[in-house]
Formats: C-alpha cells, sequence, structure tokens
C-alpha cells in the first residue's frame, strides 16, 4: 500500500518540475537501478533482466564490456576480467591480504590505494572499473526514461568507512552522475519495506544484509514515514564471495589455497552454484574440471624455496583428491611426490573432480563466517540498547540470503519473524530509488534518520585517538571539544582527523591532517584550541578549529587521504598528466616547509628557555651542539626545492634533539600532583590520556 | 560536548523542562520535529534553507541526545540552574575509596577471568544505578522543598552515577572478551 501525496489537481505540475532521478544499488556481484513512478518505485529492466552483473572485462583490443557480456569471458579471460572489485574500493592492500590469492586477476598497490593489472602491464583502478558499471547502468535508465539523468542515490554498506565512500562517489562522478547521496543499504532496504507496507506497522527491525562482498547488520524504528537507525555495524570485507570460497575450500579440502587462479574462480563459482541449487535440492553434485597438466605447475608458484609442501591437492585424475608431497626448489617450483604422481611440478592427466554436497554439509562448511555475522548482530543490539526479543522481525537483504543455510542460522540467531516477501536483491536498489525522489522535491512523506557507522576522533599526544563524534550518532551532527597544547612557544596545532572505534591511531584510518598556524607563543597548556567536528546529511565531515584567546581559526572539508585525491579524479576526468605531478610536488615542498619553520622555532624556544637542562648528565652539551648543527642543516633543506631533503632533516633533528626532548617530558610528567580527585586516581591506573578542558 | 547550546533543548522538541519524561514521549516530539525539520526536505530548495535546515537538524539531534537519557537529562536540567559538574568533581573522601576498592575487586574477577562473578558484580551495580535514578525522580518530584539542598543531592546522585556507568562499562567489556 503507497500513499499518495501530491494533492490531486497539483500532480501534474509536480510530475512536469520533477527531475529525472534514480536509484542505484552498485554490489559486489550485481548492480542494479531502479526508479519512482506514481510515488512506487520500480527497478529498470534491461536486456536480460534487471541485474547487471559488476563485472567489467577490458579485451586486449581497448575495448571494454561490462555485465553479463564481461562475465562470459571470466573462464577464458580470468585476468582481464574484474568482478568483486567493490571489495577493493577505497581500499589499501593490507586491507585485502586476507582474499588478493583467491582473487582470479593481479592487484598490486600500497596502504593508499589499489590498482588492478590487466593484461599484466596496464594499471586501472577501482573506482575507473565502478564507473563502468555505473555508465552502464546510467546508459539503460536513460533509455528506458527516455531522457539524460538528472541526479542519483548510489548505496553503500552501512559499514563503509569515509574512504570506500569517497571513492564510491568519485566513481559516480567518473561516469558522469550528478550523486546527490550514498544511501546506506540497509536502510535503503527498510525503506522500500517500510512503504511496502504503508504506515501501518510501526515497530524495531533488524537488516541482516548479506551481499557478495559486505555484510551489515542495522537496526531501525520505522514509526509513520520516519525511518530511525538506531544502530549499525557489520563487516565490509565479509560477503557471500567469502562464503562461496569457504564452501569451496571445504569441499576440496583446502587444496585450493595452493592452486591456480583459474582452477579457483572455476571452483568458487562452482561452490556458488552448489550453494544456489541447495535451496531446491536436498544434495548436489559439486564437479571440478582440472583441464590440464599445467595446472599442477602453478599450484606452488609462491611457495619459498626450502620449504616443504604436505598439501592434498585436486588432481586431474577424477573422483579424487591427492595428497602431494614435495620440496619448493630454489626456482619456487615444487617437486611434488605422492603415491600417484612423481614429477616435477606437474600431476599427469585431465579430469573431473566430484563430491555430493548436502545441506547439512554446506552448513558445516558456511558455519565459521556466518558466526563472524552473528558477533556483528550482538554487538549492534547492544549498541540499540535492545533485547533481539524486542525486535518485530528481521528483513533479509542481499543474494546470499537466498540460501536456506543462511536463513536457518538467521532465524535460530534472532528467533523472530523473517521478512522476505520483496526480493532481496531488488529491495536496496528499490529504497535507494524512494530517498532519489525525496531530495528532488517528490515524495514528503518518508524522513531517513541515519547514523554515522563510525566513530570520528582526533589524535591526542602518545598516539592515542580521542573520540569526538561516537559511532550511531544520527546525522546531521555536531560536536566541539577543547584541546591544549602541550609543548611551549607551540605556534601551530596539527590537527589529525581518524576514524574507527580502537584507541590507538595506527588502528584507525586516517581521514584528513592540517594545522592551526600562526599561534602566539604561550606557555604549554595556556593556549585553548576548540575543535568542532560537523556532519551534514551525506555524512560529510567539515572540522574546524580556533584558538580561543586569539580566535585564530582553520577549517578542512575532510576528504579521506585514502584511494584517490580529488586531483587524480580530475585528472582520469580530463585524462591528461601534463602538470599534476609538478604540482604534487609544490605541495609536498610547501608542507614540509611549513612543518620545518615551526619546528626551528619551537626547537630554538625550548634551548632558550630550557639550556639548564644541558648540564643534566643524561643530556650533556654534545646534544646540544649536535642540535644546533642539525638546526643547521634543516636551514639549508628549506632554501633548497627538494622536500624530501627536508623530511629527512627534520628527522635528523628529531634524532639529534631526543634525549633534550625526552628530558623536558620528565620534567613535566613529575611536576605537580595535588588535590587528586577520584579521576585523577582512575586516571593513573588507567592508561594516560592527553585530553584537556 | 555539544553544539547548539544556545537553543533551550526541551524549547526543541516541544516539551515541558521537566525530568519526569518517559522515552516514548521523547521519541515522538522528536520525530515530529525531525519531519519539518530534517534537512532532506530541503534539498531542493535555496542555499540559504539548505544551511539553517542543517543547522536547525543538528540543534535538534544533539537535544534528543541531551534529553534521552535521565542521567544527561537530568545534568542539563542542573545546568539550567547554573549548576555544572566538572571532570574532576571531589566527592566524599571516604567515598573514593569504596569506588576504587570496588574497581579493584572487579578488576580481579577479571584478571582470573571469573566471568560469573563479573556478572554478579555487574548484577549488583545495576540495582545500585536503579536506586540513584529513583532517588534522582524523588529529588526532582519535590524539588521546591529545598531546592538548594535538593539541588545539591541530585549532584550528588550524579556524579556517583559517572563512576556506575564507567564500572558497568568496564563489566561490559570483561564480558565481551568471551
Amino acid at each position: 500500500m503507497l500513499m499518495q501525496i501530491a494533492e490531486p489537481g497539483q500532480s501534474t505540475v509536480k510530475e512536469a518540475c520533477k527531475q529525472r532521478v534514480v536509484g542505484i544499488d552498485l554490489g559486489t556481484t550485481n548492480s542494479l537501478v531502479a526508479y519512482v513512478a506514481d510515488a512506487s518505485p520500480a527497478v529498470i529492466a534491461g536486456e536480460g533482466g534487471p541485474l547487471v552483473p559488476s563485472v567489467v572485462h577490458y579485451a586486449k583490443d581497448g575495448s571494454v564490456l561490462v555485465g553479463k557480456a564481461a562475465e562470459a569471458k571470466a573462464v577464458e579471460l580470468p585476468r582481464e576480467t574484474i568482478n568483486s572489485v567493490k571489495r577493493l574500493i577505497g581500499r589499501g592492500m593490507k586491507d585485502v591480504v586476507d582474499f588478493r590469492a583467491m582473487l582470479p586477476y593481479e592487484i598490486e598497490g600500497d596502504d593508499r590505494a589499489i590498482s588492478v593489472k590487466v593484461s599484466g602491464t596496464r594499471l586501472i583502478s577501482p573506482v575507473e572499473i565502478s564507473a563502468e558499471v555505473l555508465r552502464e547502468l546510467k546508459r539503460r535508465a536513460e533509455t528506458s526514461l527516455g531522457g539524460p539523468i538528472e541526479g542519483v542515490v548510489i548505496t553503500v554498506p552501512a559499514y563503509f568507512d569515509d574512504a570506500q565512500r569517497q571513492a564510491t562517489r568519485d566513481a559516480g562522478r567518473l561516469a558522469g552522475l550528478e550523486v546527490m547521496r550514498l544511501l546506506a543499504e540497509p536502510t535503503a532496504a527498510a525503506v522500500a519495506y517500510g512503504l511496502d507496507r504503508g504506515a501501518g506497522p510501526a515497530g524495531r527491525y533488524a537488516v541482516y544484509d548479506l551481499g557478495g562482498g559486505t555484510f551489515d547488520i542495522s537496526i531501525l524504528k520505522l514509526v509513520d514515514g520516519v525511518f530511525e537507525v538506531k544502530a549499525t555495524g557489520g563487516d565490509s570485507a565479509l560477503g557471500g564471495d567469502d562464503l562461496d570460497r569457504a564452501i569451496a575450500s571445504g569441499i576440496t579440502n583446502d587444496a585450493l589455497s595452493i592452486a591456480p587462479r583459474g582452477l579457483v574462480a572455476q571452483a568458487v563459482r562452482e561452490a556458488r552454484r552448489v550453494k544456489e541449487a541447495l535451496s531446491d535440492a536436498e544434495s548436489v553434485e559439486f564437479h571440478l574440471h582440472v583441464s590440464s597438466p599445467a595446472h599442477a605447475r602453478a599450484d606452488v608458484v609462491g611457495g619459498s624455496p626450502g620449504m616443504t609442501i604436505v598439501h592434498e591437492l585436486i588432481t586431474a585424475n577424477a573422483e579424487r583428491i591427492y595428497t602431494i608431497c614435495g620440496d619448493v626448489l630454489p626456482s619456487g617450483v615444487a617437486r611434488l611426490t605422492s603415491d600417484r604422481t612423481t614429477c616435477v611440478g606437474c600431476v599427469r592427466a585431465a579430469g573431473t573432480f566430484v563430491r555430493t554436497i548436502d545441506r547439512q554439509r554446506l552448513a558445516a562448511f558456511a558455519a565459521p563466517l556466518l558466526d563472524r555475522t552473528a558477533k556483528a548482530c550482538r554487538r549492534v543490539l547492544k549498541d540499540a540498547e535492545l533485547e533481539k526479543s524486542e525486535l518485530d522481525g528481521v528483513i533479509l537483504v542481499g543474494g546470499s540470503t537466498r540460501s536456506p543455510v543462511v536463513r536457518d542460522f538467521v532465524t535460530a540467531l534472532f528467533d523472530r519473524p523473517i521478512l522476505s516477501d520483496l526480493d532481496p536483491e531488488q529491495v536496496v536498489a528499490l529504497g535507494a530509488a524512494v530517498q532519489a525522489d525525496v531530495l528532488a522535491g517528490g515524495q514528503q512523506n518518508v524522513t531517513l534518520l541515519d547514523v554515522v557507522p563510525l566513530s570520528l576522533g582526533v589524535e591526542m599526544m602518545g598516539g592515542v585517538v580521542e573520540k569526538l563524534i561516537h559511532r550511531n550518532t544520527t546525522i546531521p551532527a555536531g560536536a566541539t571539544q577543547t584541546f591544549t597544547t602541550y609543548a611551549d612557544n607551540q605556534t601551530g596545532f596539527d590537527i589529525h582527523v581518524l576514524q574507527g572505534e580502537r584507541e590507538t591511531v595506527d588502528a584507525c584510518r586516517s581521514l584528513a591532517r592540517f594545522m592551526l598556524k600562526g599561534l602566539p607563543p604561550m606557555v604549554a597548556g595556556m593556549l585553548r584550541v576548540e575543535i568542532t567536528f560537523l556532519i551534514d546529511a551525506d555524512g560529510l565531515l567539515k572540522v574546524l578549529a580556533k584558538e580561543l584567546t586569539t580566535g585564530t581559526s582553520a577549517e578542512v572539508d575532510v576528504k579521506p587521504s585514502y584511494g584517490l585525491s580529488d586531483e587524480e579524479v580530475e585528472r582520469m576526468l580530463i585524462e591528461s598528466f601534463d602538470f599534476a605531478e609538478e604540482d604534487l610536488a609544490k605541495r609536498n615542498l610547501a608542507v614540509e616547509r611549513v612543518e620545518a619553520n615551526r619546528i626551528l622555532q619551537a626547537t630554538r624556544g625550548a634551548f632558550a628557555s630550557d639550556a639548564a637542562l644541558f648540564d643534566d648528565p643524561q643530556v650533556g652539551q654534545d646534544v646540544k651542539t649536535a642540535g644546533e648543527t642539525a638546526m643547521g642543516v634543516l636551514e639549508a633543506a628549506i632554501n633548497g626545492e627538494d622536500h624530501l631533503a627536508i623530511r629527512h632533516a627534520i628527522e635528523g633533528l628529531d634524532l639529534a634533539t631526543k634525549p633534550f626532548a625526552q628530558a623536558r617530558m620528565n620534567r613535566a610528567i613529575t611536576a605537580g600532583f595535588q588535590g587528586v580527585s577520584l579521576d585523577e586516581a582512575e586516571a593513573k591506573m588507567a592508561p594516560p590520556k592527553g585530553r584537556e578542558g | 560536548m555539544t553544539t547548539g547550546r544556545q537553543a533551550d533543548a526541551f524549547a526543541l522538541l516541544g516539551l515541558p523542562a521537566r525530568y519526569d519524561l518517559d522515552a516514548d514521549t521523547l521519541e515522538q516530539a522528536f520525530f515530529a520535529r525531525s519531519k519539518e525539520l530534517h534537512p532532506d526536505k530541503f534539498a531542493s530548495r535555496p542555499a540559504n534553507e539548505r544551511v539553517a535546515a542543517l543547522s536547525a537538524a543538528r540543534a535538534l539531534n544533539d537535544a534528543y541526545v541531551l534529553l534521552k537519557k535521565p542521567a544527561s537529562r537530568a545534568e542539563y536540567l542542573l545546568g539550567r540552574e547554573g549548576i555544572v559538574i566538572g571532570d574532576n568533581e571531589r566527592i566524599d573522601p571516604a567515598l573514593v575509596m569504596d569506588l576504587l576498592e570496588e574497581r579493584e575487586v572487579l578488576a580481579e574477577a577479571r584478571h582470573a577471568g571469573k566471568l560469573d562473578e563479573v556478572e554478579r558484580l555487574q548484577g549488583a551495580m545495576k540495582a545500585r544505578r536503579k536506586a540513584a535514578f529513583a532517588e534522582l525522580r524523588t529529588l526532582f518530584a519535590d524539588l521546591e522543598s529545598d531546592r538548594p539542598t535538593r539541588l545539591a543531592a541530585i549532584k550528588g546522585q550524579l556524579i556517583l552515577l559517572r563512576y556506575v556507568e564507567r564500572y558497568l562499562e568496564e563489566c561490559d567489556s570483561a564480558l565481551d572478551d568471551e
């Protein structure tokens, strides 16, 4: 049941001014687009139905295929056919170590960003690959709606961090779309369900969303058109893909971990087929075709020379798994020995490996991964301050929840009614279309109260994180806190913005770093710097810093420092590489000079005010001499043009003055402990925090 | 802690300024105001209206957070009376010692992995929290009989509640480890 929102007589006017806007579910496995017509959302079907496989094939001749056509190339050309790119977007190499080996194509990169290596040489970013999928959806929508798309709401897993969100937004931009909003997938699903049932069923619902590559769990309250997210959580690196891999590994006794990519891809596809077939059948046969002896050669590439392999391996010979023992030779190829095969790096015949799988075995293979989702569910219930008995139902979202194994698990976990009457693969796109319509001034009876999925904070002295906005705070939101300086005569205040639940800087994600400059030199602890975090309805963060005695202020719109920079996206857009590198070098130089001058000034000040410390035997006069020399080196570097030279000179100065800095710190710590309150007494027992005021 | 302090939180939600408000009343008021103020409703309006809606919605969200939990609602009401609870409030030294000792008992149980003991301590502390909230209700209901004394007593309960909450957090994290 849907509500009529426009006044009768006004509806034509409204339709006429209404923008052509759509909602897109950009999935790990499949993507689709939906729009609202006559206040009711519907998916847009193209060739072969509404689902577009999120697969992009880069042909040797430079042409690009998307969707089913690309998927058809996966077996023949796995290295040029990119799937599951959603697992890479906005991430760094260290985020993907767990499943890197399981990808049928090659990736490379650093902690900041990943590129997919196509055809052995061409590097393509996940943003560009996602943009290809979005372009295809845009084409479909424009053909179906008969005109250009003016705005889009793209859904993302609720648990995506800012870097992943920013990268998704960039992909939309690159595809020529005006991204009005990124919407959390479970929230979108709840909107679709809420509208489907009219204003009637108020209540609290859990949305269990197991997609291809991500898992989200959200708890929402629905009342009369208001959708309030109470809490959200999940795992942005756990999904149906992992389930398929776990099943494939389970069936083959883990032999896949040393199998070549092509064979892995085949096994994972087959596992997915078996999983889906078990929705109806009681038992299904799993087939794996080992076509050529060359498969075994690649089995051990990557093993360290000298390592001994004792592993079960799927071999060519049908119907069984051989145990293969061997040594990895210095060349990296193993000498394999077993009862049936003794050769260097190859297994003889081709054949098919077959296993019969029933639901019970499937459930056993899936159990460890599903248990991980249960943990996230418990945490979110706790965050929402609810018992599962207080839920009115559990909404199932994502293709993986079609599997009876997953359904049975969720039923047992929550012991609440399951809602799955809307297609779990379409429901997210439908909700996104509704939100697009709301933003374009269409229906006004829907109000979404979304939350920040991960806490936001700043770095404190000692590498700890002080959270200003906690996870599950309703957006838009704001928070202000006052901090102080920790060094005398500090004229700059470094503000490092972080995202995550952990307490230490290195365990959180760095979003931005900026400096409040030009502060009046004062004794440590005297300055008061007020930091304000502002989050808008898009979840975008702005950080403002203000020194309260002088009114000196700075602000920054936070763009995560992971993934692609604005400049890089711009560069892709205009496909020009001319000046960007030079700009980057200039910027680096400017940043380092500022930092260097700040440090020089601070060090000189400290040397002058605390000269007595050089008489301390722990420090000594040679520290002063070494420090002065290092300052000379840094001054020379500032006058040069090489930002790396400045960086090295800063590090040199740090090293030279370390004993002096240590002595100052010790003195500060031992200074003053009077009138202890309980907080202070407890603080002595607990790890130190640097917060003030 | 939060922005939008200039506007009165109760007024933003359209509710009377009092301690005794139940969760449903607060939620209904919050939802009703959100329907009017949410920035999404202004997405296709001129920029100045959008900015105004954004800060109004932010202030509303802050107000709801301030008033939703009874302890923070009580603290906000005290603040309106000019009574602020700082980070390092002194309390009765004997009570400080008691509380520190209790924390130590909890830490020992946790360290020894005695989870049933942690659960028992958690239960006992939850009962204490409940008693503190009951006390707050009584104090607020009868505020006018002796305002300064009652306000001071409310402040005392709120400081105690902070330690109680911290203790309960530690219980949670001890039980979460498993």
